[in-house]
């Protein structure tokens, strides 16, 4: 299966029709099984075209899209499901605030080639600033399949949370779907801390979509990749591509083979100690 | 076992006489008589020392405690109030054996391993080698590291050794405190394929070392493979984990990012790489010794303190912890979070059906 995440650098937001050609045009040249967009896709579509953005206030922004996503929710996922449907291809475009019992979650939904949404996941973890927003956890992570292959979705801050690999490596996941926004900054170097860091400990699959914009004063620039077990990618470095200036995508073709063969040579997940953890996780973990 | 006979004994009698502690205890006094103590700590912070070792045999045990020597003099001279060495650092001494350093040169020269037993006579493992040679060693070792780390007044991770515990063979590390007392040990949990397949035993728990100088822990190369160690121990309040490494393969830089590096992000901790490098029996030890930080706690944002430029020779990587800033990060960390409810709902779960499977297989298999 082929597969992409994308930055969004350089499609234009503020026009949906423009939107819709712009990502078409780039899911047709790419050809892909599966795309991938970044996280706050929604808000960032939400903003150009209802014009919420306050220049100098990430914050403000983010508080004022909650208000507004219910609605927003409506049109962001027509759209987006539309394209699935014209592309024929899986698709999780980003992630948005889904509403519940008023509470409000981080959440992305995976849509099938046929345009229908097959699943949510929301967010497990926040950072301190999304606590500050009011914003829950999820508190479960399924499985979907994707054309024969058990996929996870991993969101946000959850990538920095090994946990969340873990479990769903446990539950057989084959691929991961990441929808991820750094801000720049030193942050950037730690990158590799979060998906790269939890392919490497789970031999799983990531389709590591990041965003490459600015908003509301606040500029991302995380990378693009797709990535699998370092001693299957070119030069071990455990990617099979990366998003580059100009190319705000990456793509590659994910061989099962290659990953099944890695796994036979190298067991990781059945070299775990699980009578170690036992009496220590989960029994030791606290609230924050 | 197949080292029972006369000669074998004969020959262990001769190691416990050239092992001998009071023999090493004045090579050490010669040695150390101008150690000087460590310079005292400010506030929560401390100088921490991760050595790269260069591998090779010694037929002298007594030389091997020059170099160990050495090195810590060394670190002690640079300021350091803590010093780590690298895993499996009595490998030197199995050239008090005989035959092991032609051996070694044979294979480093591209022969081909021994063949296995003749048919009739029992295999020999690297388990039983052990076995016959650890009872001998481990009181030397003792004597050496808890000496040396009195001798300078500093903590000293000795690194980690194979070593018999009762009918189990460990590896396991050994922290010293600054009085030359052995604050703990602890097992590798997470074994190598091949250390299954040489007989070797993995440990059952993670073990704390709470000091004066903050709560430490040394767990063994392979466990900062998996991000439960860090976990669990940053949990029971770690704030050092010491990795002791001899990464048996050729240097690759996203290779080698694999073990500690990412858990000290994820579980923050000050993290300390020591590296064993070096040709040995077949064997290419790579690695780059150093000392990582959470990201936000380097001003690059890099999460390395200081690393060893080659993976291949002798050196040193030196930086200073501040445990207090740590703890600062902890109470306002920008992005880490719990979630108890969600860990509840599977890992225990997971862990379980985990180790329910693995039961159905050998060991190691």
């Amino acid at each position: 299966m082929k597969v992409a995440a994308l930055s969004l650098a350089g499609v234009p937001l503020e026009n949906p029709a423009e939107y819709a050609a712009a990502l078409a045009a780039l899911l047709k040249q790419l050809q892909t099984g599966l795309a991938v967009l970044p996280a706050h896709t929604s808000f960032l579509l939400c903003a150009a075209q209802e014009q919420l953005v306050d220049a100098g206030d990430f914050a403000a922004s983010f508080r004022a899209f909650m208000q507004k996503a219910r609605a927003w929710n409506e049109v962001y996922l027509q759209m987006h499901c539309r394209l699935a449907r014209e592309n024929k291809l899986y698709l999780v475009p980003g992630t948005t605030i889904v509403e519940e019992g008023g509470r409000f979650f981080l959440a992305a939904c995976l849509i099938d080639p046929g345009g229908r949404i097959i699943g949510w996941q929301r967010q497990t973890h926040l950072s301190r600033e999304e606590r500050s927003f009011g914003l829950s956890r999820g508190e479960e992570l399924p499985l979907f399949d994707v054309e024969g292959m058990k996929a996870g979705l991993i969101l946000g801050t959850d990538a920095r949370h090994p946990e969340v690999g873990r479990i769903l490596a446990l539950q057989g996941a084959g691929l991961v779907i990441h929808c991820g926004a750094i801000a720049t900054g030193p942050e950037l170097a730690a990158q590799p801390a979060g998906i790269w860091a939890q392919v490497q400990q789970n031999q799983f699959w990531a389709v590591e979509a990041q965003l490459k914009g600015s908003m509301g004063g606040r500029t991302f620039g995380g990378r693009c990749a797709v990535l699998g077990p370092c001693e299957i990618t070119p030069g071990q470095t455990g990617y099979l591509d990366r998003d580059a200036e100009g190319r705000p995508f990456a793509a590659a073709e994910l061989r099962e083979a290659d990953r099944r063969r890695i796994k036979t040579d190298y067991p990781l997940l059945e070299l775990l100690r699980p009578e170690a953890y036992r009496g220590r996780l989960p029994e030791l973990y606290g609230e924050v | 076992m197949a080292l029972d006979g006369w000669k074998e004994r004969l020959f262990q009698k001769y190691l416990y006489w050239i092992c001998r502690p009071a023999r090493l205890r004045r090579k050490l006094s010669d040695l150390v008589k101008e150690g000087r103590a460590a310079p005292p700590r400010e506030g929560r912070r401390l100088r921490a020392a991760a050595l790269q070792v260069k591998i090779r045999l010694f037929k002298d045990p007594l030389d091997y405690a020059a170099e160990a020597h050495r090195r810590v003099a060394e670190a002690a001279a640079a300021g350091a109030h803590l010093v780590a060495f690298p895993e499996d650092n009595n490998l030197p001494l199995l050239g008090l054996l005989p035959g092991v350093e032609e051996m070694g040169e044979a294979l480093a020269q591209g022969e081909a391993a021994p063949p296995p037993a003749a048919a009739g006579a029992p295999e020999i493992t690297v388990a039983d080698v052990i076995r016959y040679a650890g009872p001998v060693l481990a009181p030397f070792l003792h004597t050496l590291y808890s000496t040396l780390a009195s001798a300078y007044g500093l903590y000293l991770m000795a690194g980690s050794f194979l070593l018999p515990d009762g009918e189990r063979v460990v590896n396991r590390s050994f922290f010293y405190g600054p009085g030359g007392e052995l604050i703990g040990t602890q097992d590798k949990v997470h074994l190598m394929p091949i250390e299954w397949e040489w007989g070797i035993s993995p440990g059952r728990e993670f073990n704390l070392f709470e000091t004066a100088a903050g709560k430490m822990a040394a767990p063994v190369c392979m466990d900062a493979t998996y991000f439960e160690t860090f976990r669990i121990l940053e949990l029971q309040g770690a704030e050092i984990v010491i990795i002791p490494i001899a990464n048996p393969e050729p240097y690759n830089y996203w290779l080698a990012l694999r073990g500690i590096w990412p858990r000290v992000q994820e579980c923050p901790v000050f993290g300390i790489k020591s590296a064993l490098v070096g040709r040995l029996l077949g064997f290419e030890f790579t690695g780059r010794a150093g000392i990582f930080a959470p990201a936000e706690l380097t001003p690059d944002g890099s999460g390395v303190l200081a690393e060893v430029e080659s993976p291949e020779e002798e050196g040193m990587a030196m930086a200073e912890l501040d445990l207090e800033a740590l703890q600062e990060l902890r109470r306002r960390h920008p992005w880490r979070d719990s979630n108890p409810a969600l860990y509840r709902r599977y890992l225990p779960r997971l862990y379980c059906q985990l180790e329910e499977r693995l039961k159905l297989k050998p060991a190691g298999d």
